[in-house]
């Protein structure tokens, strides 16, 4: 059984279709990239997965439960976590207590205590790098670094399909490769899947997705692995340009 | 354990504070009247914290719980005063009642006007108010605009003097414990998991939602908080201390006015906050209206806009900041 599936998944603002019969499937531990032009309805997508909006039509399925119609806030337990491609930190509260809260209502178990919410939060926090700058009020801390808490938060809600909206975007080339490593290895430890949404850094998906899912005007064009699907001809047309050189 | 109990340790400049209160009212001739007003303002911003401070949701309907809770004590009191030997009896029932209808009014408003965001729901509760108040006035119940005039009903119960120490000494010491009680209260929300939960939603009440948060049941647990302790404060501030109500007066918005600007010159969710905006708003009110009796308030809004613009965070919430990695910071919260 798939983790999670979407059949046919459709959202409408109006007349504009923002995701348009979207299928598709993830397993356990699975590591997608989704890319696609401004506009081809990726973030649309997550936020219906994430239960931001609700779908026009079609079903989502996770893990044999049909959670269509969830709020988020029921999700987000069940193992469905997110990062927001603009962070969204709970800006008065320092760093520590804005990954902790996510500990403490974004799992499965639930009962997480206050001091053992910080404490896994810490962990996280060492994970992304964050260490120095614990006890700081989140609003205080730069662009890359609300992004590497966005990531910290997002793995506390110790997911088990993660969806990353652009978590990487406008960080140095170098810290995107530590990054990607360490997501790498929490993916493998924790049998987490993840689709991250990359929009212009090839570099990231190349290193890290198996598999690319490449959406064009709210309609899934292309599902291959990684390498096949960046030389496809239609990628190449809609969005990459040239091919991309390994 | 004892890390324990540290966390507690903000309420100890809270507690100083209430007993300085007490015992200056106490020691110095003629002024525990002004004490007395005084610690019902700092009441009046310590219950309403816990719901405007935690949420940052704005509800001009407040005083409705005031209010209501003023009708609790005035009905148990005038209703139940032909039964014998209930004695002290009828105050506990009042509070009770009290307690009990501003927390089910709060449930209805909650359930309803929690749904709405920012202004939308600021609106909604205005209507709550000037609502309740036509609807006591115009369908007459609970004496409609006659009000219950309940001084004779308490002097049958309790005799004369104990009826007159109970208003003018023993009602004070009431909204005293009240306002102790809401910072315990506070301090417990905010040491607690639904604190974590009230900052992310006054930050971020989308983000929060996908964090895993149930906002609207966190939100309802806060207004019925404050909305419960508004009632107790009602009975036993207005109600046990002038001894009748009328719709008009227990349903002023000019009090919902008064706990907005004590919270926010305070510093909105910190627990001393309410305190030191209490104190100065009584203060100067009331030196105002000593110093150029008429012109209070036109001098008063100035200051005011003054303090916000200088302190966003209200007074307290600048201390925090100025505190911040010295010993004090484990006291001020």
């Amino acid at each position: 059984m798939a983790l999670l599936s979407l059949e046919n998944l459709t959202k409408r603002f109006g007349g504009l279709v923002a995701v348009d019969g979207v299928n598709l499937e993830v397993e356990k531990g699975e590591s997608i990239g989704i890319v696609g032009p401004n506009g081809s309805g990726k973030t649309t997508l997550y936020n219906v997965i994430s239960g931001v909006y609700l779908a026009d039509a079609g079903k989502i399925i996770f893990e044999g439960k049909d959670i269509t119609s969830w709020p988020p806030y029921k999700r987000t337990p069940l193992g469905i976590g997110r990062t927001f491609q603009i962070p969204r930190p709970f800006s008065s509260a320092s760093v520590r207590e804005n990954v902790a809260v996510v500990a403490m209502f974004g799992t499965l178990s639930g009962q997480i205590s206050v001091e053992e919410s910080l404490r896994v939060g810490d962990r996280y926090i060492d994970l992304v790098g964050l260490n120095r700058h614990r006890e700081k009020e989140a609003g205080s801390l730069t662009p890359v670094e609300k992004k590497l808490m966005e990531i910290a938060r997002s793995l506390a809600m110790r997911p088990k399909l993660l969806l990353m909206d652009e978590a990487l975007a406008g960080m140095h080339p170098k810290d995107i490769d530590e990054l990607v490593t360490s997501l790498k290895r929490i993916r493998d430890e924790e049998n987490i899947a993840i689709i991250s949404m990359v929009e212009h850094i090839m570099r990231a998906v190349v290193g890290f997705a198996e598999r690319v899912v490449v959406m064009h005007q709210g309609k899934k064009l292309v599902d291959a692995p990684t390498a096949e699907a960046l030389r496809d001809q239609r990628v190449i047309d809609i969005y990459l340009g040239r091919p991309v050189q390994e | 354990m004892k890390e324990k109990l540290t966390k507690y340790y903000p309420l100890i400049p809270v507690c100083c504070a209430y007993l300085i209160l007490f015992f200056t009212g106490k020691n110095v001739a003629g002024i525990w009247q002004l004490m007395a007003v005084l610690v019902f303002y700092c009441a009046l911003g310590q219950v309403f914290n816990i719901f405007l401070g935690m949420t940052g949701y704005v509800d001009f309907g407040y005083v409705a719980f005031l209010g209501v809770g003023t009708y609790g004590m005035a009905l148990s009191i005038s209703r139940l005063s032909q039964i014998q030997g209930l004695g002290m009896g009828v105050i506990v029932i009042g509070l009770t009642l009290a307690l009990l209808m501003a927390g089910l009014l709060s449930v209805a408003v909650g359930a309803v006007a929690l749904r709405l965001r920012g202004a939308y729901f600021a609106i909604a509760t205005v209507g709550v108010n000037e609502g309740f108040r036509y609807l006591i006035e115009g369908a007459k119940i609970w004496g409609g605009s006659e009000g219950i005039i309940f001084s004779g009903h308490l002097n049958r119960i309790l005799g004369r003097e104990e009826a007159s120490a109970l208003s003018t000494y023993w009602a004070d010491i009431l909204v005293l414990i009240i306002a102790v009680v809401a910072a315990f209260v506070t301090i417990v929300y905010m040491r607690g998991k639904i604190g974590y939960a009230l900052t992310a939603l006054r930050e971020d009440e989308d983000a929060a939602k996908v964090m895993g948060i149930n906002v609207t049941k966190y939100k309802i647990i806060a207004f019925i908080t404050s909305a419960s302790l508004a009632g107790l404060l009602g009975a036993s501030a207005w109600a046990l201390k002038v001894t009748y109500v009328f719709p008009p007066d227990a349903f002023q918005i000019n009090y919902t006015v008064e706990a907005i600007i004590i919270v926010l010159l305070g510093g909105a969710g910190t627990l001393l906050g309410p305190i030191v905006g209490g104190l100065i708003y009584g203060l100067s009110k009331y030196w105002l209206a000593v110093v150029i009796p008429g012109f209070q308030l036109l001098i008063f809004a100035p200051i005011i806009i003054f303090i916000i613009v200088v302190f966003p965070e209200g007074i307290v919430g600048w201390m925090k900041r100025r505190v911040k990695g010295t010993a004090l910071q484990r006291y001020l919260l």
